[in-house]
């Protein structure tokens, strides 16, 4: 790093370097003497800092200089902008004279800047700070575990935890509950189901948040007011400020809305229309043991986020006897009990912003491989010009002049590179932002502006110091030696630079491909699941009719749907229609306590999901009925304890026994059902996770009140599935004129966005390694090729003496190919504990693949000898008497 | 630089640092942070740059050591400190600066 430092030094115009060049060094020296005690990383960030800032001084001191006395005022002021200005013209003519090497060199960093700004700008608006609110550090995410039950892996919390984690004023400012959901919103003339949330009051002072307008929900309130998000206060209600203090329905009930949240402000999700606090969980309300809160928290600004977990799994410890519980929950808390704590920001978000960091990684390396590969041309071509440099060294042009020169050029090529990578990012953002998945906050405000240009002048920069060091430092050495001399014999530390860098080329080829080899793996996998349904031909839509006049009871509702299923029956080419409450791919399930009627223990059972479904929905999605039969109309208006079971779940309940006919309970609830059919398991929420066990029931729902709660979805199968929309929204408009239809899709969509974030990760990957490996070519045959046009004379006089033709390209294919197999050792050493951070991204695929590693090595072993090969046939094709004469 | 410029904030620091006596590089730099609370982090190549303005306009002059000075291994330290047409435009700028911020004080009513 100091080379670099001590390089951009030389870089200051003569007369300022001559006075503080030491001295800034030296300062250098010592901020980093002084952040080692802070890690390696403190003194990254100086070295980083002063090569940009210094990178900075170098280009503004020449145009405007602050130093000038009487040694240095003919060269500094205005003429040392002049001197810049002719390098910079001469370093155009010189470029302009080999336009093949300009363009490839030109090209190259064009690509890798402008992938990179394209990354840049996503990133910024996703990931410096997702949650949008002040110190997000200090905000985490309470949750729960108990290995060794058979409770999932890792779950929200419950009331209890909320209340008792509130009273640790030690450790928390302030802890809150948050959930979201579509509810339906009604103003006077216009009806939708919209994104809602409801959490605790305290979940705007834990975010830290105000109202822009209007004022926050109070305790005192009692879940019956609500604020607006600004969004919906500008699209709903044209930014029209009376609307504070009105009433509206919403999730059914009347709440006043009494303030508007700030633009940009969204929770947990970025499209919330409203907050609607619900009453305050206290510890006389809570139900011990119902598990489905999420809890976020913010953190006294001292306490270290390791501090937690001990603390509040002794609050679990002590929840038994403070509330009162016993039997399972109770040994579940005392026992198995883990709380998990993480950063809100990764929790909420980490599942879209961690395949970004990876992606800024993937493409960061092309920008470093194309950094190698240009240094290596313009190596190359300074070794050429060697002697041309030595001429102008003779009749006087200085050390620093020369490398000026050389500087000139390098830079002038990234400038230009970095005028066209704006425009490449700004061709490639709308496909990236297009092909991004749903759900990252920002992401539409992703544009190319000051933030994407800014980043690019920097790269810019910091690629012209990457590049232009090495070239530059070795011209500046050439006056150091006889040109004519130095010619063969020195060439051998340039040799072990440019082998160097190949090999690390290869080696960041390798991570690449290995990356994007995992990834097309899992893809393939995902691609082959058996999800348990079909997805083609398959349209889904929901319909909120609890709000309809005349729906009174579960009957009611039961009878609408199943009149509406008939319309739907009746429109051409519809195939069969069914309803079902969580369509796959879209929700999940809830998931209850059950056990066969015969087995009285309380903490007896097992976790199942549970749904309902009714009409053809089995038919509709291809679901195969494997026993016993589906529900009847009549089961849906009179409830007579049916259910059906997906086979893991009949395995689970009943095992080894024949399931038709056998009853089962609901834990806790005094509830029993008798099993009248079993079907195909299916991958509910999905491809990646396996089969939930379900537990279908008719359409009414467990108690009477349930059909008010509950949002039916539609599945139609029809071949004009894509297009059915328009005429069902018509269809609904007739018999319920005020009841919004929303959720829309085919199932096609929805497996499509559900492998959104593979693809998207499998395409930045894939374009990055695929320049990767053409870069990687590109520069294993510049330097072999070089490497032979040099040694034309040894090979003459080889052949000359009687070497063959074929020993000849052996040996240059040999030399290649040592280079290359160094760099795919070192690359797959690499690779495997960099291909661990895809992580949640792969599937059914370890993250150290042995058939992806042999494949991707053969690959790059290939190229490597096709590359070697073509200068291996030129050398053996010289003849050697021209070069004798020549040498 | 002229005298009536008025300085920018980086320039006031930095005179600022002088003005209790000859400072080196790092040592400038440390006050600047500190004075500035923290708004002001100068690199060293942007910092060198200021002083050269300074030395330049006459406002700064390198300095022997301080005697109290503690002994620095390697090269010595290089010192600079305030000329006397320095600290009187230090003075100037300060008491602008005095004046400026009573009369916003009036102005928003906090007396």
């Amino acid at each position: 790093m100091f080379v670099l430092l001590r390089w951009l030094v030389l870089m200051l115009p003569r007369g300022f370097r001559g006075e503080f060049g030491d001295e800034i060094l030296e300062e250098v020296r010592e901020e980093c003497r002084r952040a080692e005690g802070r890690g390696r990383f403190a003194v990254l960030r100086v070295q980083w800092a002063s090569v940009v800032d210094l990178a900075w001084c170098a280009a503004t001191e020449r145009w405007s200089p602050s130093w000038s006395d009487d040694m240095s005022r003919s060269s500094g002021g205005g003429e040392g902008m002049m001197e810049w200005m002719r390098d910079l013209r001469l370093a155009g003519r010189t470029l302009r004279s080999s336009p093949g090497f300009a363009a490839t060199v030109i090209v190259t960093l064009a690509l890798a800047i402008g992938v990179n700004a394209a990354i840049f700008t996503v990133a910024d608006e996703v990931l410096v700070d997702p949650l949008r609110v002040p110190d997000a550090d200090r905000l985490v995410h309470l949750g729960s575990s108990a290995p060794g039950s058979d409770l999932p892996e890792e779950f929200n919390s419950a009331g209890e935890f909320y209340v008792e984690y509130s009273k640790l004023d030690d450790l928390f400012e302030s802890v809150a509950t948050y959930n979201w959901f579509t509810a339906t919103f009604r103003t006077q003339d216009r009806t939708e189901r919209v994104p809602m949330s409801s959490p605790s009051v305290s979940l705007f002072e834990t975010l830290g948040v105000e109202a822009a307008l209007g004022r926050l929900p109070t305790l005192e309130d009692e879940g019956t007011t609500a604020v607006l998000s600004h969004q919906a206060f500008v699209d709903w209600f044209g930014a029209d400020e009376s609307v504070i203090g009105r009433s509206y329905q919403m999730m059914g009930q009347s709440r006043v809305v009494v303030g508007v949240m700030a633009p940009g402000f969204s929770f947990p999700r970025d499209d919330i229309v409203v907050w609607a606090p619900g009453e305050e969980i206290t510890a006389e309300r809570v139900r011990p043991g119902r598990f489905g809160l999420n809890l976020a928290a913010r953190l006294r600004p001292d306490v270290p986020i390791e501090a937690l977990a001990p603390r509040l799994n002794a609050v679990a410890r002590r929840i038994p006897e403070q509330y009162g519980v016993s039997g399972g929950y109770a040994s579940m808390l005392t026992d198995q009990f883990r709380a998990v704590v993480r950063p809100l920001a990764d929790e909420v978000f980490g599942s879209v912003t961690g395949p970004l960091r990876i992606l800024m990684a993937a493409v960061a390396i092309v920008l470093l491989i194309a950094c190698a590969n240009v240094t290596n041309l313009f190596l190359v071509r300074a070794e050429r010009r060697r002697l041309d440099y030595a001429i102008r060294s003779a009749i006087g042009a200085g050390r620093a002049a020369l490398a000026r020169a050389q500087f000139a050029e390098v830079v002038l090529a990234a400038v230009v590179a970095g005028v066209l990578a704006v425009g490449i990012a700004g061709t490639a953002l709308p496909a990236l932002v297009s092909m991004a998945p749903a759900g990252l906050p920002g992401l539409a405000e992703a544009k190319i502006g000051l933030g994407t240009v800014t980043f690019t002048f920097v790269l810019t920069l910091v690629v012209a110091a990457l590049c232009g060091a090495g070239p530059t430092v070795r011209t500046a050495s050439v006056q150091a030696r006889n040109a004519g001399l130095a010619a063969r014999g020195g060439a051998r530390s340039t040799h072990w630079g440019r082998n160097g860098l190949v090999v690390v080329q290869t080696a960041m080829a390798v991570v690449l491909l290995v990356g994007s080899g995992l990834l097309m793996r899992s893809f393939q996998q995902l691609r082959a699941v058996d999800p348990g349904y079909d997805v083609e031909d398959v349209f889904t839509f929901q319909i909120a009719v609890e709000d309809e006049p005349g729906m009174e009871d579960g009957p009611d509702f039961a009878r609408f749907h199943l009149d509406f299923m008939d319309r739907l029956r009746a429109l051409p080419g519809v195939e069969t229609v069914g309803i079902v409450e969580n369509v796959p791919l879209n929700e999940g399930v809830r998931s209850m306590r059950f056990a066969p009627a015969d087995m009285v223990d309380e903490d007896a059972g097992t976790q199942l999901g549970q749904t309902f479904a009714a009409g053809d929905y089995f038919e509709a999605m291809g679901i195969e009925v494997l026993r016993g039969r589906v529900f009847a109309e009549t089961d849906h208006l009179e409830n007579p304890g049916y259910a059906l079971l997906s086979e893991r779940a009949a395995e689970l309940l009943f095992p080894g026994q024949d399931p038709i006919g056998q009853r089962f309970r609901w834990v806790n609830e005094d509830r029993v059902e008798t099993v009248v059919g079993v079907v195909e398991d299916v991958r509910q929420s999905s491809f990646r996770e396996e089969a939930e066990p379900l537990v279908y029931l008719p359409m009414v729902g467990q108690t009477p009140d349930a059909w008010a709660l509950s949002s039916p979805a539609y599945v139609v199968k029809s071949e004009r599935a894509r297009d059915l929309a328009p005429e069902i929204r018509a269809l609904a408009r007739e018999v319920a004129p005020s009841a919004p239809m929303y959720r829309t899709f085919t199932m096609e969509g929805l497996a499509g966005d559900s492998m959104v974030a593979l693809s998207f990760a499998l395409l930045v990957i894939g374009v990055a390694s695929t320049l990767a490996l053409v870069l990687g070519t590109v520069g294993l045959y510049g330097v072999l090729s070089y490497v032979v046009a040099e040694r034309a004379g040894e090979i003459g006089v080889r052949m000359a003496l009687g070497a063959e033709a074929a020993r000849v390209r052996r040996m240059v294919v040999g030399r290649g190919l040592r280079v290359v197999v160094l760099g795919v050792v070192i690359g797959a050493v690499a690779a495997a504990s960099a291909s661990r951070a895809l992580g949640s991204l792969l599937y059914g695929v370890d993250a150290i693949d042995t058939p992806t590693f042999l494949g991707v090595i053969t690959v790059l072993l290939l190229v490597g000898a096709l590359a070697s090969y073509l200068p291996a046939r030129r050398a053996s094709s010289i003849d050697p008497v021209q070069t004798l004469r020549a040498g | 630089m002229d005298a009536s410029d008025g300085l920018s904030r980086l320039e006031y620091h930095v005179l600022l640092a002088m003005a209790e006596g000859p400072r080196y590089g790092y040592a400038i730099r440390e006050a600047v942070e500190v004075e500035s609370g923290g708004a002001l982090v100068p690199r060293a190549g942007t910092l060198y740059r200021v002083i050269a303005r300074m030395i330049t306009a006459g406002l700064v002059v390198e300095a022997r050591a301080p005697s109290d000075a503690e002994p620095h291994p390697g090269r010595p330290r290089r010192y600079y400190a305030l000329s006397a047409d320095g600290r009187t435009l230090l003075a100037e700028e300060a008491r602008r600066m005095i004046d400026a911020g009573a009369l916003a004080r009036r102005r928003l009513g906090e007396a």
